[in-house]
């Protein structure tokens, strides 16, 4: 009994005095846990977001850091899985200390994150899940959306094809929540914008479905107008495929969400279908401003290839932290938050703001078509239509609604 | 719920050669895992990683040469003779000591190689997706009772029975055929008159590894090459293998068939709620065949 009460007090003083240790070391820097899937398909996204972040961060510690500190960063895998999420965040708050928590591509992963980031009372900046449970019915304080999410996919894509003379319509998706979210939101929203439209029928594959042909050619039967393919990520590749070879996209035209992001374009080459509908938030060919050519030119120096929408949430994610902090005045999780809810800054895609009510960043949407052009070996959006962040936005009634339930 | 859809007899066929022309993918993969299963008796859970490799391969080799049909071409002959001379080091460095072992050990063994080949691929090839365009003549489609049917998927249409044939030829008309059948039976017995069983093993396992090779390469090009590749095959190979019978190469071409079949068709009377088709069927054969529906070698 006495060896282990004994082995018991070691033990205790040992944990304290590695607690005691990183305490004292985080005193002269701020420090950044990120966890987000870094194996597996989504981690293509991931690295861009880590790029993006890496190159804003060098920038900012190289001009002295901000309170007179450096900012530094450790990353955890989640591997797309929500206890392993948790458990990394778990131990970035418990061992490593971190002051701020930034990820993850995953929305049940940040939506389990979320919280605990509001229990421990760590601000909480998401890049790149599209829940809009994250600041709508679960949202808190704490927590930060540094994308767009599905209601707002949802109203841009409605609003452009509104405007389209498309009646009769098909559905089709990945059959988790990512697909049903963003199906019915545009659904919802477009029945309200033109209350003459028609549902023909719906298609769900599972994720990771790797032929879609056979799902064309039943869509093609039913001759529908037009189709709203909810597909993300890496399905988004094979998709498109298939709709090339059946040349689905000649006689059935299709919206797509991330059809026109570089992420999706770029791995296709010029194989791509063209007269694809889609909505993205960044191109780094569009808008031609000068404060985007900068920062396409500082990241294709320093990682060889051109950014994507994920490159750009990085990079203005570590510019948001970095100017709350000084609006701050200290590393406190309490001020920085009040600080983060309402900020703006400029960016490559224009200013940007935080809107103080729910912590949604306010991002416009673009909507294109995919055309081939002189000069890319893939495909671009053309016939660029900017819808503007205040009309896609969730409505702040709204917000109050589903946080009350 | 909404059954308005009209299905047209053309519709019907047009789905039946689209699940055909995906059989075919299925059965190649599937008959080399039964083929290991049934001689070496080796559950191989890293079979989807080698199909996941060989599509790899494919993309490797065809952007090497160019890209362009004979850089095609080329790749999918090569991709898979690279993914038998890789489970060829596998058998004569790893699997070779470990026939005695019992099955689970096996099990976990080829788990775990699976886990070492997706690292592997990572490490080689690393996250960024990548497609591969099928050769000029094979790309957009033709018009079939007035529907578009890609032009691949017509290839892979032929491709199917050309394997089937090769397989039927090396099975029941070649020496180590005739003596992988008779080694699945007893392989006590075959080494006791006189037969290097080791090597017949190995000759089995890398025939089969080369198919998972074949079947990543031909797939390559109506693909989205990426990690994770490798889970969703070796799933419905195994569904395939149980369903047809285990370690029997002709169940596994009648399991494809099912499985690919009524994935096709439920997506065209049913595509709500499509998926569950194949799996309710897996699900049916097993209630009235546990042992599936050919005879199995186990």
């Amino acid at each position: 009994m006495r060896k282990i009460v004994s082995a018991f007090t070691f033990m205790c003083v040992i944990v304290g005095l590695l607690a005691f240790g990183s305490l004292s070391l985080a005193a002269d820097e701020i420090k950044i846990g990120i966890i987000d899937t870094y194996s597996g398909p989504p981690s293509s996204y991931a690295l861009d977001v880590l790029d993006g972040f890496k190159l804003a961060l060098n920038k900012i510690n190289a001009g002295g850091g901000v309170l007179g500190k450096k900012i530094t960063f450790v990353t955890r895998d989640d591997k797309f899985k929500v206890d392993l999420g948790l458990t990394a965040a778990k131990e970035l708050i418990m061992r490593e200390n971190v002051n701020i928590l930034v990820g993850t591509i995953n929305s049940a992963v940040t939506l389990a994150v979320s919280d605990l980031a509001q229990k421990e009372k760590v601000p909480f900046l998401v890049t790149y899940a599209k829940s809009s449970n994250i600041t709508g019915a679960k949202g808190h304080k704490f927590v930060f959306s540094m994308n767009e999410n599905t209601e707002m996919i949802g109203k841009a894509a409605a609003i452009g094809l509104a405007k389209r003379p498309f009646v009769n319509y098909w559905i089709a998706g990945d059959d988790y929540e990512y697909g049903h979210a963003v199906a019915d939101a545009v659904w919802n929203h477009l029945k309200k914008l033109k209350p003459d439209v028609k549902l023909l029928g719906q298609s769900w594959w599972k994720v990771g479905e790797p032929d879609f042909t056979p799902y064309i050619t039943s869509i093609l039967s039913a001759k529908p107008d037009a189709a709203i393919v909810a597909t993300g990520g890496a399905g988004c590749i094979p998709f498109l495929k298939a709709a090339k070879n059946t040349g689905f996209n000649e006689k059935v035209p299709f919206y797509m969400h991330t059809a026109t992001e570089l992420s999706t374009m770029k791995p296709l080459g010029l194989d791509a279908p063209e007269g694809v509908i889609g909505t993205s938030n960044y191109y780094f060919y569009y808008p031609e401003t000068p404060e985007n050519k900068v920062f396409v030119e500082e990241f294709k120096k320093a990682y060889g290839r051109d950014p994507s929408f994920g490159s750009l949430i990085g990079w203005f994610t570590a510019n948001f932290i970095a100017k709350s902090y000084e609006k701050a005045g200290k590393v406190d999780a309490e001020k920085f938050a009040q600080a983060l809810s309402g900020m703006t800054i400029d960016s490559p895609a224009g200013k940007l703001t935080v809107r103080q009510q729910d912590n949604q960043l306010m991002l416009p949407m673009f909507m294109g078509v995919t055309k081939k052009a002189p000069g890319y070996d893939f495909l671009i959006a053309t016939d660029i239509v900017t819808i503007p962040a205040e009309e896609l936005m969730p409505s702040i009634e709204d917000i109050k609604k589903v946080r009350e339930k | 719920m909404d059954f308005s859809t009209t299905i047209t007899l053309n519709g019907l066929i047009q789905q039946f050669l689209v699940g055909l022309s995906r059989t075919t993918i299925l059965f190649i993969v599937s008959s080399g895992l039964s083929l290991v299963l049934g001689v070496l008796r080796i559950p191989n859970v890293a079979h989807g990683s080698l199909y996941m490799i060989g599509a790899f391969l494919c993309y490797s080799i065809s952007t090497l040469f160019g890209a362009g049909s004979t850089g095609f071409w080329l790749a999918v002959i090569l991709a898979p003779l690279g993914v038998a001379l890789i489970s060829l080091a596998a058998e004569r460095g790893l699997f070779c000591h470990l026939y005695d072992r019992e099955h689970l050990m096996l099990l976990l063994f080829t788990f775990a190689l699976m886990l070492l080949c997706r690292d592997a691929v990572k490490i080689i090839w690393g996250s960024n997706y990548r497609s591969l365009s099928p050769p000029e003549i094979l790309q957009g489609s033709l018009s079939i009772l007035g529907m578009p049917f890609p032009k691949y998927n017509l290839f892979l249409l032929g491709a199917g029975p050309v394997v089937a044939l090769g397989l039927w030829f090396l099975i029941h008309r070649t020496k180590i055929g005739k003596i992988s059948r008779a080694a699945a039976v007893d392989r006590d017995m075959v080494g006791a008159v006189g037969i290097n069983v080791s090597w017949v093993f190995a000759s089995v396992f890398v025939i089969g590894c080369f198919l998972a090779g074949l079947g990543g390469a031909l797939v390559a090009p109506t693909q989205n090459i990426t990690q994770g590749m490798d889970h969703t095959i070796i799933m419905e190979a195994f569904l395939i293998v149980i369903i047809g019978g285990l370690g029997n190469v002709w169940g596994a071409l009648l399991g494809a068939l099912i499985f690919g079949l009524t994935d096709s068709i439920g997506i065209l009377v049913w595509p709500q709620f499509s998926i569950v088709f194949p799996y309710a069927v897996v699900v049916i054969v097993l209630i009235f065949r546990p042992k599936g529906l050919l005879k199995a070698t186990w």
